[in-house]
């Protein structure tokens, strides 16, 4: 026979004693956030260097476990791949062209300058959020490394998402594909603004909603969509990416649609943290104004 | 205590391995939620005080790092490892659908309390879509890695306390291979 534990407290006491306990504190750290932050810091500081650790292990095994898997469709892919550079290296012209149209756009807006004059730190993405509901990450620096809330994640030329919290050594970044996240963004041929909102539901396709769009806007799939002058979070001219399947509301004042970010979500390994945080007081004064 | 120990040194191991490695092993878009298979486990296998010890350290782990409140993950995996503990007198270790049938219902519940706090409440209403595409398909991986979870925890229980055989002297029935 097992031995037991000699507690005479009934279970059904404690668990409402945790309760109590929990929603107290769901309270407390919405109302008082920099409190809990010691605790934060501990728990992670103690998880994520063993995170990174795994991590690095853990790519290696998902490359061989996909070369395994993979060599068969590889063939099958190869065939079809063949087929598809005829008519990518077609459609690539088209992109060139394209490319020099979107620089001479930059030029124009003056958004290269500033594009490139960020000051910008690379960090390395060490774990993914633990369930299936958000999509959030936690990177390798922090704020010893000079990183801040509300700083602006890249990777290659798209917009990855925010800083939300910041640690001594880590950080965690909410992606612009998450549910809760929204972005000020407008089109960059047309200057019309929008809003771009993450949705669980199309997460999984890859790809965003954009909404709020002036109905009497002369836009077209595929624009390219950048952060917003007005947004107060997010520096102005970071590309977001593409829209797609626009379309106008029910009540004919605003049009939807959809957007391709620019940066690949599926493979977040190394980003790009810009350094400088936009100064929404100077904004928010001139809208008082 | 040795349980208590193992089961904290396991519930940490399975969240690194939840939050890094099976990132790249994901099928359909969904992780399996390995700690509510633990947490679920150890209220099922050991009763209402271990489920809900395993659901603190759960909850404290997942809310500490990914969430921006603490307390909703330590409230949520608590009632599941608490309603598991309740069904601790089910507990058959050589039966494996009746756990396996928890861990399906846990991970409901879980689903379910997670999408009313942070999605409902937000006015994201369409339940059915959420339902298709996050918790059923995890409920399905779930219960797949929770096999081998449960079969590496009898295991385990095994090598920390080794089966005693104890002489059945009143009834006939004997537990003894022949």
């Amino acid at each position: 026979m097992r031995k037991r534990t000699k507690v005479t407290i009934d279970p059904k006491y404690i668990l409402i004693v945790i309760v109590v306990i929990c929603v107290a504190l769901i309270f407390v750290s919405f109302k008082f956030e920099d409190k809990m932050a010691p605790l934060r810091s501990v728990v992670g500081n103690a998880v994520t260097p063993m995170q990174r650790g795994i991590n690095s292990i853990g790519a290696k095994i998902s490359e061989v476990m996909e070369y395994v898997t993979s060599l068969e469709k590889l063939v099958k892919e190869n065939n079809e791949l063949k087929e598809e550079i005829d008519s990518l290296s077609a459609e690539n012209k088209l992109l060139q062209q394209d490319k020099y149209e979107l620089e001479n756009f930059r030029k124009l807006y003056s958004l290269d300058e500033q594009y490139a004059g960020y000051p910008k730190v690379t960090a390395r993405v060490v774990s993914s959020d633990g369930d299936n509901w958000a999509n959030s990450f936690i990177i390798d620096k922090g704020s010893d490394d000079g990183l801040a809330v509300n700083m602006n994640v890249m990777a290659g030329d798209g917009l990855v998402g925010i800083i939300t919290k910041v640690n001594k050594s880590y950080s965690k970044v909410r992606s612009i594909i998450d549910d809760a996240s929204s972005v000020a963004g407008t089109f960059l041929k047309t200057s019309d603004s929008c809003f771009v909102s993450g949705n669980l539901q199309l997460a999984n396709q890859g790809i965003i909603e954009i909404t709020d769009i002036d109905g009497t806007a002369d836009i077209k799939d595929g624009y390219a969509v950048v952060t917003s002058q007005i947004s107060n979070k997010y520096l102005p001219g970071i590309l977001i990416g593409y829209a797609k399947d626009l379309k106008k509301d029910s009540t004919n004042i605003t049009q939807r649609g959809y957007l391709t970010p620019a940066a690949d979500f599926s493979k977040l390994n190394m980003v790009l943290v810009i350094t400088q945080v936009k100064d929404s007081e100077d904004l928010e004064e001139m809208l008082d104004k | 205590m040795k349980r208590y120990i193992s089961m904290f040194i396991l519930i940490v191991v399975c969240f690194l391995l939840q939050t890094t490695l099976f990132q790249s092993l994901q099928i359909a878009n969904v992780i399996p939620n390995l700690l509510l298979v633990l947490v679920a486990a150890s209220g099922f296998m050991y009763g209402r005080m271990m489920g809900m010890c395993s659901g603190i350290l759960c909850g404290l782990l997942m809310d500490c790092l990914y969430s921006n409140v603490i307390g909703l993950g330590i409230l949520m995996f608590v009632i599941i490892g608490y309603i598991n503990g309740m069904a601790n007198k089910l507990y058959f270790k050589d039966d494996m659908s009746i756990p396996l049938s928890a861990i399906v219902i846990s991970d409901f519940i879980y689903g379910i309390m997670y999408y009313m706090f942070n999605f409902m409440l937000r006015g994201r209403l369409d339940f059915v879509s959420y339902f298709k595409g996050v918790i059923l398909p995890e409920a399905v991986y779930t219960v797949i890695v929770g096999v081998l979870l449960y079969k590496f925890l009898h295991w385990l229980e095994d090598k920390m306390y080794p089966p005693v055989e104890i002489p059945l002297e009143i009834t006939g029935v004997s537990t003894e291979e022949e």
